[in-house]
């Protein structure tokens, strides 16, 4: 195992309930979650990503398979024995304490002497700008302070690992834009591994260093944003993250004849297979799109326009039928020229096509 | 009234009914009250104010022993009901429910179905037994009786408190570090507290106003107070027991206020 | 390996818990219960308590009797009508106290929350009272030389006392009375859930208000109805002060008839196979209870 890993999940798998009635909600999952970065689980709701938070915070144990902390072996150490803490999707603020009480509550529980509670609260309490509401009871804050504190409860008693369960999608939509930056400034300045679960793929791409998306209990790609969002591993990445348009056809080499007739070179083609059908993506903002129905590229005729704002969206139909979604940046008019029955001509550069690997 | 629109709540002669009732339900209740402060001994001419009934009735030594008894039972029985109730509250709630649970809850509500004359007779005959057999006479069957007919009294709020909590705060004790003990001391415990003083409170007045398995239970010469009263009723109308009337009601009252500030302030 | 040793764990800690209120629970109110059910098959004791040889006889006494001098059976009439008397005054005061208390719900549920709060408090009160004191503030009204009486002669309505005090008319007031907060505190709770837009939806579809009450709002809060009902009846039924201080000797409601085989009628086999039937009157009530609050429970989410 790598020097610089905090935290190891090997093959963990979790079921839930015994015999027909039996739910697998992790399938094997191997992952290595390196030191001070901040790393997110993305899935839509029931994927597995908060059973695995579960067993990396001790509330749960995987029923085979091993939970890894800084290289010690933690799959069946109870989560007040595990220097991991966690920020809850509810925050769970203690409501009979003060701010400044819930704050110390983890150090107060390890035992820690009554000075270095107070210099630690004090210190987080700056460090969350919470300093005017120490003696303040949960109940009297707002959504946004409250998520401040339960972070700097998490936070106090320095964990190896902070996890943090969709803890802003309680908030609205401006308040959860500056706790993105928030979180971001704290995990900087802080140091700790952050382990961040959502379903929002914004929230995942903005503050990530590295993204780990689920789905059916099964982790299909960890990557940087960058790499998950340009050379998503399969269909349902390409789909979940960012929106794509799927087009069959078939590949030799590093040229894709698509099914509707044209035919065009790619870029990579990792993981596809160098010849066969294949199911090719494209992200709607990498086509461009001409009225003119000359010179090469893909004709088609538009079925459909919506009007968005800043965009554009333009369906538009193949030769065979295949519709697809083009993102045009509205004109200053606002009207883009573009009716429905206008037969138009789509480009797009040739890396932008990823060709995706067979589905399983 | 000014507002002529069309109140879609209002069932023609309902209001009518709601104060009549609300107006009968308290006037013989105040009617109670204003003569024990009544100069004569009628209960219904009024002769002038006066406090006599207050010091004739505590006076009476009868009267004096069967309240420290009430408030020696009410007191032990609430403490033991709401002891057990709390512990059986926390194994009860916020788990899965379970075949075993439902038993629980049978169990505990059983004091709530059970007619209590039936509950009377039948702790007479266990308790006559026992009393034969032990030679013991004390308290102690009066407080185990009151104590079990408490406990869905005491249960019900506390009940109510732990369901009403949020679960992942113990969660996020265990997280920071607790123990179980150090969860249930620093968290739950506190959380649980006004429920379990409302318990409490609604255990006490439960059994100080208890009649019917008080007289078969208790061993001669244990009059409580209700006890005492109903043998009163029957020999003469007295205004003395109006007095003692108005002191249980003042303090059921005291009680029952305490109760809906603690209950209401559930934030 | 089992999936979930965590829940099995918490549910034998949960066991743990429960323990002490069940051993007090079994001591105190469950297990006595078993034992009247063996005292009901025993033969009385010359001087109350019992002999312990098996007898049917008390079973046998509840229904029928045999008379003293020619030894003839005959059903036991005395007991019938004490049982008839029981059913029919609980009957009685369940009715009155469902007709009354229904528009006392309503009124308070359609109130604005500050005044709904205090007037709940007020049927609260009263729920929480001495039962013994209010069925005495009864008494002192309704009495030859009562309150109420004192004042109609003195208006000149009536020249002689009306007499109300151990009637059945009494008993079946008092009843109503000591009971009504029983029932109005589950009708308000399940008229507070009564959506106030279905009255707006069959205003504007035509119906009349005394229709609504018909075809909406008594449907729709049924199970308040019942478990209002089955409230009032269960005690109504087992009632024994208020009959004893408003009724007198001759009125007696089964509970006063229970009570008299433990005191003069030393008969406690018989006062134990009592208590069997009405406990079991009072099961069965339950268990009809329950059918029929599930049964519509299931209908409203469907």
């Amino acid at each position: 195992m790598p020097e610089d890993t905090a935290v190891e999940v090997r093959d963990a798998r979790k079921v839930y309930g015994q015999g027909a009635g039996a739910v697998t909600a992790l399938d094997g999952v191997s992952l290595g979650i390196r030191k001070s970065e901040f790393f997110t689980l993305l899935g839509p709701s029931g994927c597995g990503k908060t059973t695995l938070l579960k067993l990396i915070a001790g509330f749960e144990s995987p029923t085979t398979g091993q939970i890894l902390l800084h290289g010690s072996d933690i799959t069946f150490d109870p989560p007040n024995l595990r220097p991991v803490n966690t920020v809850f999707q509810s925050y769970a603020l203690f409501p009979h304490l003060s701010v400044a009480d819930n704050i110390g509550f983890g150090l107060k529980m390890q035992g820690r002497p009554k000075s270095e509670i107070s210099e630690t609260v004090t210190r987080m309490l700056a460090l969350v700008r919470l300093d005017a509401m120490a003696d303040r009871k949960p109940g009297q804050l707002s959504g946004g302070q409250q998520q401040r504190v339960a972070l700097a409860r998490a936070l106090a008693p320095s964990p190896k690992v902070l996890l943090l369960d969709e803890p802003l999608s309680a908030l609205d939509l401006q308040l959860r834009k500056e706790m993105q930056i928030e979180l971001k400034r704290l995990q900087i300045e802080t140091g700790i591994t952050f382990v961040f679960v959502t379903h929002d793929q914004e929230e995942a791409l903005t503050m990530s260093d590295r993204i780990g998306v689920m789905q059916s209990g099964h982790l299909l790609q960890v990557g940087d944003p960058r790499t998950i969002y340009t050379r998503p591993a399969n269909r349902f990445v390409a789909s979940f993250i960012g929106e794509s348009n799927f087009l069959t056809g078939t590949v030799d080499g590093n040229v894709f004849t698509l099914d509707a007739g044209p035919r065009m070179e790619v870029g990579q083609t990792d993981g596809a297979p160098a010849t066969g059908k294949v199911t090719a993506a494209i992200r709607p903002e990498q086509i461009r799109i001409t009225s003119a129905t000359l010179g090469d590229g893909i004709p088609a005729t538009v079925t459909q326009t919506v009007y968005f704002g800043t965009d554009t969206h333009c369906r538009v139909a193949l030769a065979d039928g295949t519709e697809i979604t083009v993102r045009l940046q509205s004109p200053a008019s606002g009207d883009v020229g573009l009716h429905p029955g206008s037969e138009v001509t789509l480009k797009f550069e040739p890396g932008a096509l990823i060709l995706l690997p067979k589905a399983a | 009234m000014a507002d002529r629109s069309f109140d879609i709540a209002r069932l023609p002669g309902f209001a009518t009914i709601a104060v009549t009732i609300f107006v009968l339900l308290y006037l013989p209740i105040a009617m109670l009250v204003i003569f024990s402060f009544n100069a004569g001994d009628n209960v219904a001419i009024w002769e002038g104010f006066s406090l006599r009934w207050y010091p004739e009735a505590w006076a009476n030594e009868a009267v004096k022993q069967a309240t420290w008894r009430s408030l020696q039972i009410a007191t032990c029985a609430a403490i033991i009901a709401t002891t057990v109730a709390t512990m059986a509250a926390l194994g009860t709630t916020r788990r899965r429910q379970t075949r075993g649970q439902s038993f629980v809850y049978l169990m505990i509500n059983q004091p709530l179905m059970v007619p209590e004359i039936v509950t009377a007779v039948a702790l007479l005959i266990f308790f006559s037994s026992i009393k034969v057999a032990t030679g013991y006479q004390g308290l102690g069957y009066l407080i185990l009786a009151h104590a079990a007919f408490c406990i869905p009294f005491a249960y019900l709020p506390i009940r109510a408190r732990l369901e009403g909590m949020d679960l992942s705060l113990e969660t996020a004790s265990a997280d920071l570090y607790a123990t179980r003990w150090q969860t249930f001391r620093h968290v739950t415990l506190p959380l649980v507290m006004p429920g379990a003083i409302a318990g409490l409170m609604l255990a006490f007045v439960t059994s100080l106003d208890d009649v019917v398995i008080t007289l078969f239970v208790k061993s001669a010469g244990q009059d409580t107070l209700p006890t005492y009263m109903l043998a009163q009723i029957r020999r003469s109308v007295s205004a003395e027991v109006n007095a003692i009337s108005t002191l249980l009601l003042l303090l059921t009252v005291v009680l029952l206020t305490a109760f809906f500030l603690l209950t209401r302030k559930r934030t | 390996m089992s999936a979930d040793p965590q829940v099995t764990a918490a549910a034998r800690r949960g066991w743990w818990l429960s323990a002490p209120a069940l051993v007090l629970l079994a001591v105190g109110a469950t297990g006595p219960l078993l034992i009247m059910l063996v005292y009901s098959f025993l033969e009385p004791g010359q001087y109350g308590n019992v002999e312990w040889a098996l007898s049917f006889k008390a079973w046998f006494n509840v229904v029928m009797q045999r008379d003293i001098f020619d030894g003839t059976l005959t059903f036991a009439d005395a007991h019938l009508s004490i049982f008839w008397r029981s059913a029919k005054l609980a009957l009685l005061t369940t009715l009155f106290a469902f007709l009354t208390g229904f528009p006392t719900a309503w009124f308070i549920a359609t109130r604005s929350p500050g005044l709904r709060t205090a007037l709940l408090f007020l049927i609260t009160i009263p729920f929480w009272t001495n039962l013994l004191i209010r069925t005495f503030a009864i008494n002192q009204i309704i009495r030859n030389e009562g309150f109420l009486n004192t004042f109609l002669l003195w208006t000149g309505i009536i020249d002689t006392p009306i007499v109300m005090l151990y009637t059945d008319f009494a008993v079946f007031i008092g009843m109503t009375y000591v009971y009504l907060p029983l029932m109005v505190l589950p009708l308000f709770a399940a008229i507070d859930r009564f959506d106030m837009r279905l009255l707006q939806a069959g205003y504007d579809l035509y119906a009349s208000r005394w229709q609504l009450l018909r075809h909406v709002i008594v449907p729709v809060v049924k199970p308040g109805i019942i478990s209002g009902s089955i409230l009032v009846f269960i005690p109504a039924l087992g009632a024994y002060v208020t009959p004893r201080i408003l009724g007198g000797g001759r009125n007696m409601m089964i509970g006063n008839f229970i009570e008299l085989q433990f005191g003069q009628g030393r008969n406690w086999p018989l006062g134990a196979a009592l208590s069997v039937v009405l406990l079991v009157v009072v099961s069965l009530a339950l268990i009809v209870y329950t059918r029929f609050a599930t049964g519509s429970e299931g209908k409203s989410h469907g």
